[in-house]
């Protein structure tokens, strides 16, 4: 490489690593919080707050037991000081809950955080049709097109409402793919979580419109510990959506949320996520913890597809996962992380195939930049009764600049003699070849680097539905930018 | 009983340094690794370490026509009988001597106990500038009942050699023995060196065998590992690279059967720009039989320039075999190519079909199938003599008797 070209690109991946974040921001808004650290009293309080049975404070405080009892995991190629858990709020929720007959109704401020995050209300009640359950430090503010599922029987409310109005459902399948005592975080998660989303889709019904909802962190010092349950009864199809952004801030935030989905016969769950929480700054200062349980089951002909995007956390430890118990099922799990200046990932998915003829397709694309770690992580496990299954895995690492670090840890492990298993993967630099060809036909080195990272990322992003494969677009250019067109 | 207890009581009679003593003391402390240390996550030592051993050895002469039987008729020879030296090979440029108290610092408890306990062991070291045509053969048998024994040796070879080895571990009785085998290979700048290991040891022994690489700049290290035999086998195969332009070539082939497991743990530390390093681990399972493999390769920090590949391939051909997998990448530079990829799946049906309809039978067509499968490691083995037993034993495992060497 010559000399002038080699300064180039060093400038670009200067550029691309000192890329500040661009949705750090504070919304003011009086929050109702309780004093800090976690103890059995504030278990109590959190479920007195939230106005619970009893059956869920019971729950709550056996996974406060076991939480106790405890140790936090250290497996994971991460490096991080362990959060002081006596040092977080477990519990903040804006003093106001506006009455929402209107858009105009919402408090001014919020507004202007939505609009900030490129998230116009209205603009997608009209244009999209998309149904936005928005979560704002634990408590859901505004919640739209809920007639219109009402119609097909849909449900889909903020999961303190589905307590309340729903309990045989929430009683019958909470906990159920992911036990409270499943890891430390799940327990935590289990014992404090204030709210988050509920959705059931009944017997046969297609959900007419993409469900989504936006999680963020706004209190300082607050840790957002959502729950989701999303249950697609037989012979039914949801796309459920999630995104996050988080505020800027110089203490670390801790996140352990919990994402169960049941599939039952016949049903499809596609669940897409687009996470960008803070990352820290350059120097790897602040940012968001992001330890997440998501699990999901499928019964008999279901199918459930995990898409990621991640681009932001300080430290990510997360595992979407499938168990596939009914024959015939499939799961799928296509992800793309960055990982930029001291970010770290650790993240990947298990299929676990019990079922006959089951299937499972991983596709995996780790890009680390700057002095960041990506990890990809994954278990393929193949029971005895798990007859003619059939996995596919592709793990693929994108290196740029000669700080950072790329590794993989694929767990195989097969009982059956009728399965098959293909794993692969790769870690190399963009070529230079590639670039030089590029080059060759009048197109930019920055341009080049855009268009090759883009086809590395296309297998996931083209899983990724209309509204949000735009929204991912996005937030690769911000984590990557400078070299992503 | 158990080892732990044959070992402690055995330590108290013998007499050890104070250096060794620590080691001991540190490995009892630890104990033998059990399967919540990742390492030994599939691959469990509780049955074999409940057993009773023999630590000493009475070491009972062996007939030239053993030898034979075992060898693989090359001219020089390594011949121990129960650790104990009985022949060794006058070759120009090539000293051969007995066990030599060499240190190495490890965490590794079973490194630590071997250092401790070893007393038998070859030393070898090749003279600047020798190149043998002809591999040095090093046969370890074991007359005594129920034994564990611990060998360690140590290979040095100096600049610009070629060499090549052959080493088989074999147990003259059908006790359940056990062996502890650790071997330390340092390649000078501009070597060759090759070693086959031939595991084809009695029905009931168990084998614990860890070499360690290092190499200098220029410097190419092949190590061969031939699975057939034995009930328990764990191998730990770590190569360090300290120079540029080394190549480490690893070639592995598993064929189980029954209720054996064979584990084979890779470890290539790529700490030099400019290197290679290429494996290829082929595995078929039979019976019961279970597999575990575990390959990692680390490319540190700035060690530009780095070509690793990385392939395991397996056929479980019975109901009741297992097979896990964990191939490992750490990578710490950005200029470098790494890659693996690991496959697990039965033989193609239509080929079967299709060989059948041409009058081969069933189980011929199987062998041929599986023979083509293990082959392309078989391929790499240079040693004519090495590839010839391969293929005999795969036959034999297949319950076929077929001519391979068309």
């Amino acid at each position: 490489m010559s000399e002038q070209k080699k300064q180039s690109e060093d400038e670009l991946l200067e550029k691309v690593t000192s890329t500040e974040y661009k949705y750090g921001f504070t919304t003011d808004i009086e929050s109702d919080t309780i004093p800090k650290g976690l103890s059995e009293d504030v278990v109590r309080i959190i479920s007195a707050k939230k106005n619970e049975p009893e059956w869920m404070l019971e729950y709550r405080l056996k996974a406060y037991k076991s939480w106790l009892e405890m140790e936090e995991p250290d497996w994971a190629n991460i490096n991080y000081t362990k959060p002081n858990y006596q040092d977080v709020i477990y519990y903040s929720a804006p003093k106001q809950k506006p009455v929402l007959d209107s858009l105009d109704d919402l408090d001014p401020e919020m507004k202007k955080t939505f609009d900030k995050l490129g998230i116009s209300i209205d603009e997608q009640k009209k244009l999209a049709n998309v149904a936005v359950d928005i979560v704002m430090d634990s408590v859901s503010v505004a919640n739209t097109f809920k007639d219109t599922l009402a119609e097909k029987g849909i449900i889909f409310c903020p999961i303190s409402d589905a307590i309340q109005e729903h309990p045989e459902l929430v009683k019958k399948y909470l906990g159920t793919v992911v036990p409270a005592r499943d890891n430390f975080f799940s327990a935590l998660n289990a014992a404090v979580f204030s709210d988050g989303s509920f959705c059931y889709i009944p017997k046969g019904i297609k959900c007419p419109m993409e469900l989504s909802t936006y999680f963020r962190i706004n209190e300082a010092g607050t840790g957002q510990f959502e729950r989701t349950l999303l249950i697609a009864d037989e012979g039914s199809q949801v796309s459920y959506l999630e995104g996050c952004t988080a505020p800027m801030r110089d203490e670390n935030q801790l996140h352990a949320a919990v994402v169960e989905l049941i599939a039952m016969d016949e049903a499809d769950i596609k669940y897409s996520t687009v996470q960008n929480w803070y990352p820290g700054n350059a120097e790897g200062v602040g940012g968001v913890f992001n330890f997440v349980t998501k699990r999901g089951i499928c019964h008999k002909n279901a199918k459930i597809s995990w898409t990621q995007v991640e681009t932001g956390s300080a430290v990510t430890w997360k595992y979407p996962s499938c168990i596939l118990k009914g024959d015939n099922s499939i799961g799928e799990f296509f992800s793309v992380a960055v990982t930029n200046n001291r970010q770290q990932a650790d993240t990947g998915t298990k299929m676990i195939h019990l079922g006959k003829n089951t299937k499972s397709t991983i596709i995996a694309k780790g890009i680390s930049a700057g002095k960041s770690d990506g990890n990809y992580r994954g278990l393929v496990k193949i029971s005895k009764g798990a007859t003619n299954s059939r996995n596919f895995s592709q793990c693929d690492s994108l290196l740029m600049g000669d700080k950072c670090g790329s590794h993989t840890f694929p767990y195989i492990e097969v009982k059956n003699n009728s399965s098959k298993v293909e794993h692969e993967a790769t870690t190399s630099k963009i070529g230079e070849d590639q670039i030089f060809y590029c080059n060759q036909r009048g197109i930019g080195t920055e341009a080049a680097i855009a268009l090759i990272v883009n086809g590395y990322c296309k297998d996931v992003l083209n899983q990724l539905p209309m509204e949000f494969a735009v929204e991912a677009q996005k937030l690769l250019e911000i984590s990557l930018e400078g070299s992503v067109g | 009983m158990g080892l732990i207890e044959n070992l402690k009581s055995y330590s108290e009679g013998v007499q050890i340094s104070t250096e060794k003593k620590e080691l001991f003391t540190s490995f009892m402390s630890k104990g033998f690794p059990t399967t919540k240390d990742e390492e030994w996550k599939y691959t469990s030592l509780k049955k074999i370490v409940t057993k009773d051993y023999n630590i000493e050895n009475t070491g009972e002469i062996i007939d030239s026509s053993t030898v034979e039987k075992y060898s693989l008729g090359f001219d020089n020879r390594i011949i121990f009988s129960d650790g104990k030296l009985i022949g060794s090979p006058n070759i120009k440029g090539v000293s051969v001597n007995g066990f030599s108290n060499f240190g190495s610092n490890t965490t590794d408890s079973i490194l630590q106990l071997n250092k401790a306990l070893a007393q038998n062991g070859f030393t070898i070291s090749v003279d600047k500038n020798t190149v043998l045509e002809s591999p040095i053969e090093i046969l370890f048998f074991s007359t005594t009942e129920n034994n564990f024994s611990q060998y360690r040796n140590l290979i040095s070879v100096g600049d610009n050699t070629e060499v090549k080895f052959v080493e088989r571990i074999q147990a003259l009785n059908d006790s359940t023995s056990m062996v502890n085998n650790f071997t330390q290979i340092n390649c000078a700048k501009n070597t060759k060196v090759e070693y086959n290991k031939i595991q084809n040891n009695t029905p009931e022994s168990r084998l614990i065998d860890t070499v360690n690489v290092y190499q200098e700049q220029d410097s190419t290290c092949e190590i061969n590992t031939l699975i057939f035999g034995g009930s328990f086998t764990r191998n730990n195969l770590n190569f360090e690279q300290n120079g540029s332009n080394c190549e480490s070539n690893m070639n592995g082939i598993s064929i189980l059967d029954d209720n054996q497991l064979a584990d084979n743990h890779t470890f290539v530390d790529h700490k030099s720009a400019h290197c290679r390093s290429n494996e290829m681990y082929k595995g078929v399972y039979l019976g019961h039989s279970k597999g575990v493999f575990n390959g990692k390769i680390m490319v540190r920090p700035d060690a530009q320039k780095i070509d690793a590949f990385q392939s395991n391939n397996n056929l479980l051909l019975s109901d009741n075999s297992t097979i896990d997998s964990k191939p490992q990448l750490e990578i710490y530079a950005d200029d470098v190519k790494c890659s693996h990829g690991c496959t697990i799946g039965q033989l193609d049906e239509n080929a079967l079909f299709y060989m059948r309809s041409r009058g081969i039978g069933i189980e011929e067509a199987k062998a041929v199938l599986t023979y083509a499968f293990a082959s392309e490691a078989i391929e790499n083995i240079s040693v004519e003599e090495v590839k010839l037993l391969a293929q005999k034993l795969l036959a034999h495992k297949l319950n076929v008797d077929l001519d391979f060497s068309l």
